[in-house]
């Protein structure tokens, strides 16, 4: 029941243990060995060695591997074509059988490290892949397909991975005439392109099933759409595949409902949560999908992203109302679509409705197992330490021998390469290894993504939240510390959308006799919005920010900022790393000090997010009424960074 | 790159002077090269597994000392001072440990409702409460390190939480503050500015002990018996809200606590006996203290043997003979570090021919913090001093005198006045008062929870103004600020 998640795949790995995808012989559970120790080097040679010879060591679809060399690829992107160049020849050399999981590497790296990677990939990419699916049986073909499907939107901004083109030349190639069924030239399409678009789709609906049991609509979804996989299978004219694959595009590439958490989990108190790993195995009753969930999505930016969201994460009512709405769009495609082929005659009206309960059954068992599971490991742990004879008295403390060894390291013989925490190689310790490495890969990326933005010690808590850290959340299962909040595309959109909000609230004071000349923003070339604040008795420039005696729309600069920090960064990184010295960081975060009379009037810290949701007794609150700043040309003021 | 061989039960230990830092790895097997099985890396700093391969840095006169179970390689970078020591009390330790373990386990046993086997039936089910005592330099704060790292090293899921009483030590705060914080992940040691780790920041971070959630209340001096009926009660509120904390979570509270005092507490000359076991037992009554451990001082054993022997456990265990005589000097200059890495973020620059290190198990960028400095009316923020700024001695009053009352009183601070000594000094920033005006009451202030710390870099008396430096950009209109007797300055 546990093995699935050992495995990289899209179906296999996101599924929760209760999936009941067809086939699973295929996913028979495999020992990941341990994932070798990343080590450092300084020269590109010793560094092809040591990744080919990784490399090699891929072969069976075990995450923990693929984790590894992603990870490994992600901190050496400096040398993204040595990895490039390794892994094109690790997945030709190697026999059929074994050449998936090198895809899902290529997969990984291109949907987590993004850049520079897939513009090494490109070049080859095309060829690679069909080259490969005419060796392999039909059970991997398939596997790349749904693989392949996901790169029409796994790209950063939600386009093709590797640009439309190889996506169209792959397509082309291995479902043959135009797979563009809008496109201009109607050429055949396949029904087996259909089916696996379907099946993708499918696969989608039923993840969301699992995720909310209750949910009706997905309910119909599945149901939907598995009759229309009979269909398609028992054949149907050219014009209805074209239709169902014109719906079935516009269906997931819709968005989706954002984290379909029930309302409590809204009153999740909310600070800089650690996420205390550990505490994982804890939450049980929707432990083991949701955390695989979460990990799915670190892999994962296309097509669904928010459904796997982890429950515990707090949800905005906007963004959840939002969500319903955009739920109800792909319904009435779907039904639409039904309907149509109900009338025609295609299908007949006589499904019954799958009923919830089955899903909710399944899922209680897996609860139990797993909290069996970890009575059980607690009570080995318990009889394995009452063994030790060992009183707390002076005598027994200073002659005994302590088995200390076994306690801490034989019993754990998996490590994190990263930071040397150890798990046990039992399904639990595993499992919990697993969510140990999806959060060093959440913060790798998270912190890659953060380059150049000034970062900040935060507040500590309220004394409530610290009190009611640890409370457990209504069903009295889970805990309401889940796993950290995960990068996906709503949490970015979240955040980008406050950020947004923090600069628009930036302004600059209109120096005493200029408050009728207009000023225009260097960078847009519109005019700079003024208003009177009460509070400060002042005329400010709105969404505007000083830098070098120029005014500009703190959101133009900030967009600017952005593109030239990323690209700066990556310069230094590059150049510093060649020349050996120092730490190039430390330019990237100290304060800038600038003449800048300009002061956002709200925190910008990390939970200003969650302020927005509940904030009861903070710091923040008062900020309405803004520090009131210096006017120009007084004494500058050490500022944070106002950079992106 | 140095290369030291440990042989297994030894101690690598090093010392590093002002401005130097030290590069330290586990000699790893890659795959092209194996590397025999004795030599196969496990290495631990005060507890904390170092993982294999990674280069770790240590810096800003950090004192420590790599530990091996099992033997292991090193490769080092040169440190001021460095030798290798096979007498190590770790053995004893790690048998406390064990001990506190049984107490866990039988803990979460009762939790659970399972049942008792034979070994255990008649055991105690509490789990280990512990009040770590000791004299100066004798290694309380490396002990409860030690026995939380193994403690979040067992697989449980355990998360003790570590107190920290000792208001010169600062914990994850700055000196002046006593906290508590649960601890999930081993505490990294790089720094004697973070000895317990670091509350949390903006930046992720891979190790939940570089970004803990501390409970901090302002004591404001680094001596306990500048005030001591103060501490008394700050001691009690950390307790009662911890208290609050296991009561809403038991399965948490399984992994018990563990306080790390000051020396004071110990020491027979610096204050009576009266003082110490005063505040002694406010930590006993506050933290429900079941096991007293005192590191390597008989006498006091024996009197605590005294005091509380028939209540629960006290046990002496061994000194560390890597403990290094701190001077004034030092103490002073890691107030100031510990104040700059709370501002600025921990920045360590590795030594020559390093290009890739980590520090306390995080990348190097991710703990550069740029705090914010802004200029604000002297009425935007209230400020009070607790306690008349110079109090006579206890003994110096008339019997019966109402000492309380000008102890615990909140003074209010002008910074117009020149005699505010409000410059360079550190405020603690404290949680608002609560809304409810009903709920209010004389001496809540005393009660109030430190959100941040702050410093005033400048007064600009005639415009009635004040720079301050926070550690980030929130507001500070209204809010209400102690200051203590700790000043720092850039």
């Amino acid at each position: 029941m546990y093995s699935q998640p050992h495995m990289y795949g899209q179906v296999a790995y996101a599924a929760p243990p209760s999936y009941h995808q067809p086939g699973p012989s295929a996913y028979s559970y495999q020992q990941p060995p341990p994932p070798p120790a990343p080590v450092y080097f300084v020269d590109p040679n010793s560094f092809r060695r040591d990744y080919a010879a990784r490399l090699a060591e891929l072969t069976i679809n075990s995450r923990p591997i693929i984790q590894t060399l992603s990870m490994i690829a992600q901190e050496y992107s400096k040398w993204a074509e040595i990895v490039a160049q390794c892994l094109e020849a690790h997945i030709r050399r190697v026999p059929p059988w074994i050449k998936l999981p090198g895809f899902y590497l290529l997969d990984a790296i291109s949907k987590n490290v993004y850049d520079p990677y897939t513009r090494h990939f490109t070049p080859f990419v095309i060829g690679l892949f069909l080259e490969t699916y005419q060796q392999v049986d039909q059970a991997t073909r398939s596997k790349m397909e749904e693989m392949l499907l996901t790169w029409r939107t796994a790209s950063p901004t939600g386009k093709e991975l590797f640009g439309v083109i190889p996506q169209l030349a792959i397509e082309r190639g291995i479902w043959g005439g135009d797979s563009n069924p809008t496109g201009a030239t109607s050429g055949q399409i396949s029904r087996a392109q259909v089916l696996s678009e379907l099946e993708f789709t499918l696969s989608q609906k039923e993840r969301a099933l699992q995720s909310n049991a209750w949910d009706t609509t997905a309910q119909r979804h599945v149901q939907i759409l598995q009759q229309l996989r009979k269909l398609v299978e028992a054949g149907v004219s050219q014009d209805e595949l074209r239709q169902i694959l014109t719906q079935l595009r516009s269906l997931s590439q819709a968005p989706q409902p954002a984290a379909p958490a029930p309302p409590t989990t809204t009153t999740s108190y909310q600070y800089q949560a650690q996420p205390a790993y550990p505490r994982q195995t804890t939450q049980s009753a929707f432990s083991p999908p949701v955390s695989q969930h979460s990990s799915s999505t670190t892999y994962t930016s296309y097509a669904l992203p928010s459904i796997n969201q982890p429950k515990s994460e707090p949800v905005d009512s906007a963004s959840l109302l939002s969500s319903v709405k955009s739920a109800a769009v792909p319904s009435t495609d779907i039904a639409g679509l039904y309907s149509a082929l109900l009338k025609a005659g295609i299908v007949a009206g006589t499904g019954t409705p799958v009923g919830a309960g089955a899903t909710a059954t399944s899922e209680d068992t897996v609860t139990s197992s797993s909290e069996n599971m970890s009575r059980d490991a607690a009570r080995a742990y318990r009889q394995s330490v009452l063994s030790q004879n060992i009183r707390l008295t002076n005598a027994d403390i200073t002659r005994k021998r302590p088995n200390i060894d076994r306690l801490l390291y034989d019993r754990l013989p998996a490590q994190c390469k990263q930071c040397g925490v150890r798990f046990s190689d039992d399904t639990l310790g595993k499992k919990e290894m697993e969510d140990h490495l999806d959060m060093h890969f959440r913060q790798n990326r998270k912190a890659n993504q953060s380059l150049g933005r000034g970062h900040s010690r935060s507040w500590f808590v309220d004394l409530d939240d610290w009190v009611h850290e640890g409370r457990v959340d209504v069903k009295g299962k889970g805990r309401a510390d889940g796993p950290r909040p995960t990068t996906n595309k709503a949490a970015l959109a979240v955040d980008a959308a406050r950020r947004d909000a923090e600069l628009r609230t930036q302004f600059v004071v209109v120096p005493s006799g200029d408050e009728a000349k207009s000023l225009s923003c260097p960078i847009c070339k519109e005019t700079l919005k003024t208003e009177f604040l009460e509070d400060d008795e002042e005329w400010v420039w709105k969404n505007a920010v000083r830098k070098d005696d120029k005014i500009y729309h703190a959101t133009c600069y900030a967009e600017a900022m952005g593109s030239m920090h990323t690209l700066a960064s990556r310069l230094r990184q590059d150049t510093t790393s060649r020349s050996r010295s120092g730490t190039p960081d430390a330019s990237r975060a100290t304060p800038q000090k600038g003449n800048s009379s300009v002061r956002s009037s709200q925190s910008r810290s990390p939970d200003s997010k969650r302020a927005t949701l509940k904030r009861k007794a903070s710091i923040d609150d008062c900020s309405q009424s803004s520090v009131k700043m210096e006017s120009n040309g007084t004494p500058p003021m050490k500022k944070m960074a106002l950079a992106p | 790159m140095k290369q030291w061989v440990l042989e297994p039960e030894t101690e690598y230990r090093f010392e590093l002077d002002p401005n130097t830092s030290l590069a330290i790895k586990v000699r790893s097997s890659t795959p092209s090269e194996p590397t025999p099985q004795l030599a196969h890396g496990q290495a631990e700093v005060f507890g904390a597994e170092l993982a294999e391969g990674k280069t770790y840095l240590f810096g800003t006169e950090c004192r420590a000392a790599v530990f091996t179970w099992q033997g292991c390689t090193l490769e080092i970078s040169r440190p001021s001072t460095e030798y290798v020591s096979e007498e190590t009390p770790m053995a004893a330790y790690a048998n406390v440990h064990i001990a506190f373990e049984q107490m866990r386990v039988r803990a979460l046993r009762v939790v659970h409702g399972s049942p008792a086997s034979d070994d255990d039936a008649n055991a105690n089910a509490e789990p280990p409460r512990v009040l770590v005592l000791g004299p100066e330099n004798s290694g309380k704060t490396t002990v409860c390190k030690i026995l939380t790292n193994y403690t979040v090293r067992a697989g449980q899921n355990w998360s003790p939480v570590l107190v920290n009483v000792d208001p010169s030590e600062g914990g994850w705060a700055v000196p002046g503050a006593i906290s508590a914080a649960p601890i999930r992940s081993p505490i990294a040691t790089a720094s004697p500015a973070n000895p317990l780790g670091s509350a949390a920041t903006s930046a992720p971070t891979a190790l939940s002990s570089n970004a803990l959630i501390p409970l901090s209340y302002w004591y404001g001096h680094s001596e306990t018996k500048r005030n001591p009926v103060l501490l008394d009660r700050l001691i009690r509120n950390l307790g009662e809200n911890i208290r609050q904390r296991d009561d809403d979570d038991p399965e948490a509270r399984v992994s018990g606590l563990i306080v790390d005092t000051p020396s004071s507490f110990a020491s027979s000359s610096s204050s009576a006996p009266d003082n110490r076991h005063t505040l002694i037992k406010a930590c006993v009554d506050a933290f429900r203290i079941n096991v007293i451990l005192v590191v390597g001082h008989e006498k006091l054993t024996v009197e605590m043997q005294r005091l509380f022997g028939n209540r629960f456990t006290v046990v002496k265990i061994p000194k560390s003979g890597g403990v290094v005589e701190l001077d004034h000097g030092y103490r002073e200059r890691v107030h100031k570090y510990q104040l700059h890495t709370y501002m600025y973020g921990q920045k360590i620059d590795p030594p020559p021919g390093i290009t890739s290190a980590i520090v306390g198990g995080e990348a190097v960028a991710d703990l550069v913090l740029s705090p914010s400095s802004c200029v604000i009316k002297f009425g935007d923020l209230t400020i009070y001093r607790i306690g008349a700024e110079n109090m006579a001695p206890s003994s110096a009053l008339p019997i019966g005198a109402a000492r309380m009352l000008s102890e615990m009183q909140p003074v209010l601070v002008d910074p117009a006045s020149s005699s505010s000594g409000l410059l360079n000094s550190i405020l603690a920033l404290l949680a608002p008062f609560n809304p409810d005006e009903s709920e209010r009451y004389d001496e809540e202030i005393l009660d109030l929870t430190v959100v941040g710390f702050l410093v005033v870099t400048s007064i600009d008396a005639p415009n009635r103004k004040m720079t301050i430096l926070a550690p980030n950009q929130g507001s500070l209109v209204g809010k209400t600020a102690l200051v203590g007797s700790f000043d720092w300055q850039e």
